[in-house]
């Protein structure tokens, strides 16, 4: 993607992301967050709902997890910031204010690298503010219903500069800020589920010439919007700059999208801007960050996606990029824990899909053979089960002796899969080995003297084996007809004639090769 | 001290008796006094420190069983669905909870005359229809009235030391920070404070000891371990025997600050003053004058920070979540959420309460911000300043800066002290300060009225000039009833001086660094006994 559009307009595009933060209690009160299934006004309390008398007291949580966002993002936190009132009556703001970080915000100065475009943008503070009501207003009855559910949750607003020079930029910064505020569990990032927001502002102007003035759209909850809106906007914004009559000047705007007529509109003009009436809040006070903390946080901060998939794609040979991508995708959309705790499931840690992956890899597996059985039979037996990948599912250590018995010629490859169906969709003793499962099942294979140790005592397996291929020569006879005639690939038909008779047991190479001397032998 | 004890024991024994005869006088006494807004009719049986105390509480502090109203008609029908920690406390306590009282609405005014229920009449002699002061009037007069032995109350720019004073009662508004704000209405956070109001000093301290515990639901309550410093720091002073305070008060350095004798103040009560500070002398005490020459901008500072706090505190009033609505009349404007808020708004708020919002609002305007709202703070910090420069003991409050947890606002007004140690010394050589709390004794109620009509009501905040520094700085301040004593030879005798005379109450404050409550109310309880030999 250029960095220049092709009809010489430079576009210029920074983002104001509002990331809920992944608390398990909100921000200032002792009221637990909520999720969009909630029912309404089922999770506030009276500091929320702005009875008199109450006071805001700061969750520690929050700041551990904007701490880390912070990090994640190359910020330099700041020793001192504190909080302040922005002012304004609405009815989504019970107590006529909400509380921000205007004068000293928590971080500055950050960077994110978006992989794809191998581009680095810089971040220009992060601070920490109220979520507000959610008011919605019925137009028939002419009333607002307000839901205290969301009031008071944390909110980390992160603010780039305007580095951003394409609607494509702008929708792979939100995916690389989601991956990242996930990878490290500050927040779900879900646009659809609102819990991640952005305001865009968008200005276009000639290359070498001064930006131009800036619009800034409100409040966009999809990527999908978001890139439509920045196009509608560049769009609007050079046919009033190339328009013939006029002053030829964007007049600054606050714009929202309308998702019906897939364009923006203007809500107000800079002149009717609010004035928020910033004050000092006087109960938070001087939030002060110590330089130890800082230090704890970032030892223990997890690693970034960026890293993971850098460390992957050296550490493990034959692995593409896809499949990297699908693990780190896998992880990004792992359930989040609140308060940016470890998942534990009946007492042990869960695995994400990188380390589930590596995990697989450790007892000298092939990562090439490993993420095959992962992405190709895992994931789609999963998905056909519509359950989410999670290490539960299929302990590690379980998936690869499976896989193990099946690189051993135990198993054949389709017996592997039925296998695995069996044990994601059956409870399954600890104490049984997969082996003894497969045995259990009736499942391994019909051993060959040459392709396993054990073929002396299995002698009378071949044999069945042998009379099956004797049977396919009987039932096959134009089949082995063509064969003899020198088209091999008729075998295959055969084979498969074999394989449905034993169960899917008998060993391909096997097969191919007591047929191939049969014939011979009936010349 | 046996003795004591045995009557302690039948006092206990008598409480429900002691609570029943203050509903007895509260129902008698104050139709004429107004002090009372609700009465409680449950007297607990609890055993505890305060057992048998009746306890009026100033109806801006909540409470679960009795309205709320802070005497505004936006609240008239509020009852909070909770108890303020200080109340929980209390009840914990084993005090009898005996009432909610009266008060300028949500502490703004310094007469108690503007309130949802009517003015509060002071209790001293009531023909007269004199101001019981404001905004805590009701606590002050339930308490001069003999309707409870002791009255919370909270204290912004002196709401409690001038009821007090017009009253003829000890109140104590205790350092920021030390007694909990939960539950407590806001007017303005950063110096909203509450305090204690009783006949006695020890009877103050009895209440406040109670109350002066950490509370985590306050994020400017101070921890437990700051509150220990201070007390280690003044205590350690006091048995190192420069001040033994116990009746003599050898050692004890007391300063007078020059600026808070103003033109206006009246001859009684500087006469009254400066005869309790050579009773002070006779005790022992040394007595310098000293200077704090920021005092005079304290006044404007105060107004600017306290009205831009209060506009923002009372946005929440707007109608939806509880208290008064007013609907918009049909055909009205309600393209806006603010036009709609406004019927309400207008008609709850009181002309004091309306006057302080607009006046805040235009504080933080972004083209008036710079101007008032960041001077006044500038002004608030030279007035910390003025203070530490003459006590002898550190503030500890400016260092207080625990992560998390730190108390002043605005970082760049604050002066880093983060190397120096606790137990560093103050910059000055002053223990207390002691200095009149009003200008004048109780106005008539009628006072300023005809002035208001001209368009200047700047004489009721006259009132304040001498209650707000300590407010600004946080300090501890005490108003201990003194002796009124006329002077000598007065010639022209003006109008207030007239009303000055038939012995009306004088109040003297005594002023501490913070922390130094304990060390405030010793000193407070030499004057006491000064006015009782005597």
């Amino acid at each position: 993607m250029p960095r220049l559009l092709l009809d010489s307009w430079q576009v210029v595009i920074g983002i104001e992301t509002h990331a809920q933060i992944k608390s398990r209690l909100k921000l200032f009160s002792k009221a637990y967050t909520a999720h969009l299934d909630h029912s309404s006004n089922t999770r506030y309390n009276v500091f929320d709902a702005s009875f008199p008398g109450t006071l805001p007291r700061l969750n520690r949580k929050c700041i551990d997890l904007a701490l880390r966002a912070a990090l994640a993002l190359n910020c330099t936190v700041q020793k001192r910031s504190s909080f302040d009132r922005k002012h304004y009556f609405y009815s989504d703001q019970p107590v006529g204010y909400q509380i921000t970080q205007h004068y000293a915000p928590f971080a500055l100065n950050g960077r994110i690298t978006l992989p794809k475009f191998d581009l680095p943008v810089r971040i220009k503070q992060i601070q920490l503010e109220q979520d507000t009501a959610k008011s919605t207003f019925n137009p028939r009855t002419k009333t607002s219903n307000i839901d205290l559910n969301r009031a008071g949750t944390g909110l980390l607003e992160i603010v780039t500069e305007p580095d951003l020079r394409s609607p494509e930029e702008a929708a792979e910064y939100v995916r690389t800020l989601q991956a990242l505020l996930r990878a490290v569990g500050v927040s779900d990032g879900n646009m659809e589920a609102g819990s991640l927001r952005c305001d865009i502002n968008v200005s276009i102007n000639r290359p070498g010439e001064p930006p131009g003035t800036r619009c800034e759209i409100k409040n966009l909850n999809s990527i999908k919007y978001m890139v439509a809106a920045i196009k509608h906007e560049i769009d609007r914004q050079k046919a009033i700059l190339t328009s013939n009559d006029g002053l030829r000047q964007v007049p600054q705007e606050t714009r929202g999208f309308d998702q019906d007529r897939w364009e923006t509109f203007k809500l107000r003009s800079k002149e009717d801007a609010p004035d928020y009436r910033y004050m000092p809040d006087p109960n938070l006070g001087v939030l002060i960050i110590e330089k130890a903390r800082i230090e704890e946080t970032k030892s223990n901060l997890p690693v970034l996606p960026s890293e993971t998939r850098a460390r992957l794609l050296t550490q493990y040979k034959g692995l593409t990029e896809n499949n990297v991508d699908i693990l780190l995708n896998l992880d990004a959309n792992r359930e989040l824990n609140y308060d940016g705790d470890e998942a534990i499931v009946d007492g042990q840690a869960t695995l994400g899909a990188v380390a589930y992956f590596e995990e697989l890899c450790r007892p000298a597996r092939n990562p090439k053979v490993v993420i095959n059985w992962m992405t190709q039979n895992l994931l789609g037996q999963l998905s056909s089960l519509e359950l989410a990948f999670s290490s539960h599912q299929i302990p590690a250590s379980r998936f690869g002796e499976l896989i193990d018995l099946v690189t051993s010629g135990q198993l054949t490859r389709p017996t592997g899969k039925l296998l695995l169906k069996h044990m994601l969709t059956n409870d399954i003793p600890v104490v049984t080995s997969v082996k003894e499962l497969a045995q259990e099942l009736d499942m391994l294979l019909v051993p060959s003297s040459k392709s396993t140790s054990t073929a002396l005592f299995a002698s009378s397996e071949d044999d069945a084996l042998h009379q099956i291929c004797l049977r396919a020569i009987d039932a096959l006879p134009s089949e082995i007809a063509a064969i003899k005639a020198g088209n091999s690939n008729v075998m295959n038909k055969v084979i498969g004639w074999v394989m449905r008779e034993s169960k899917g047991k008998a060993d391909v190479k096997r097969v191919r090769e007591i047929i191939n001397s049969s014939i011979q032998e009936i010349g | 001290m046996r003795a004591n004890v045995a009557l302690g024991r039948t006092c206990f024994r008598l409480y429900s008796t002691f609570s029943r005869d203050y509903r007895a006088a509260i129902h008698e006494a104050n139709p004429g006094i107004n002090a009372f807004v609700s009465v409680s009719d449950k007297i607990p049986s609890k055993d505890g420190p305060l057992q048998g105390t009746a306890i009026a509480v100033k109806d801006n502090i909540c409470t679960s069983s009795m309205k709320t109203t802070c005497s505004s008609a936006m609240l008239e029908n509020f009852t909070s669905p909770f108890d303020a920690t200080v109340v929980k406390l209390l009840q914990q306590a084993g005090a009898d909870i005996i009432g909610k009282t009266n008060c300028d609405e949500f502490g703004m005014g310094s007469m108690n005359t503007h309130s949802v229920h009517g003015p509060v009449i002071n209790p001293f002699r009531p023909k007269e229809k004199r101001s019981a002061g404001g905004s805590s009037g009701g606590s002050a007069a339930a308490v001069a009235a003999g309707m409870c032995d002791a009255a919370l109350a909270t204290d912004t720019g002196g709401s409690i030391r001038l009821p007090a004073s017009y009253c003829g009662i000890s109140g104590l508004k205790p350092s920021y920070g030390l007694i909990s704000r939960w539950g407590v209405v806001s007017y303005a956070d950063s110096l909203d404070c509450v305090g204690v109001m009783a006949k006695t000093v020890p009877e103050v301290k009895r209440v406040f000891d109670v109350l002066n515990v950490h509370d985590a639901q306050d994020p400017t309550s101070v921890p437990t371990q700051t509150r220990l410093d201070a007390r280690r720091i003044v205590e350690e002073d006091l048995d190192s025997g420069s001040w033994s305070g116990k009746g003599s008060l050898d050692g004890l350095t007391i300063g007078v600050p020059q600026e808070y004798f103003p033109s206006e103040l009246s001859s009684f009560i500087t006469h009254s003053v400066r005869k309790l500070l050579v009773s002070l002398q006779h005790l022992g005490a040394r007595v310098v004058p000293v200077s704090l020459p920021s005092t005079s901008y304290a006044l404007s500072a105060y107004y600017v920070l306290a009205s831009a706090e209060a506009s923002s505190n009372l946005a929440r009033y707007d109608g939806i979540q509880y208290g008064l609505r007013v609907p918009p009349p049909p055909g009205a404007d309600t393209t806006k959420t603010s036009k709609v808020y406004a019927n309400t708004r207008s008609k709850g708020f009181g002309e004091e309460v309306k006057k302080r919002v607009l006046l805040g609002t235009y504080a933080l305007t972004a083209d008036a911000f710079d101007n008032y709202f960041l001077q006044a703070l500038q002004v608030r910090q030279l007035v910390r300043e003025d203070f530490d420069r003459v006590f002898r003991y550190p503030n500890l409050l400016g260092r207080l800066h625990q992560d998390l947890d730190v108390v002043e606002p605005h970082a760049q007004t604050q002066v880093e002290n983060e190397n120096t140690t606790l137990h560093g010394v103050g910059q000055g050589r002053v223990d207390v300060l002691i200095h009149p709390s009003a200008i004048r004794t109780a106005p008539p109620l009628t006072f300023g009225l005809d002035k208001e009509v001209k368009g200047s009501s700047l004489d009721s905040y006259v009132q304040d000039v001498l209650t707000v520094p300590a407010s600004l700085a946080g300090l501890p301040a005490l108003s201990v009833p003194v002796i009124s004593s006329p002077p000598e030879n007065v010639k022209h005798q003006t109008r207030e001086e007239n009303e000055e005379k038939g012995g009306w109450p004088i109040g003297a404050s005594i002023v501490g660094q913070w922390g130094c409550d304990e060390l405030v109310l010793r000193v407070g309880r030499a004057v006491e006994e000064i006015g009782r030999i005597s």
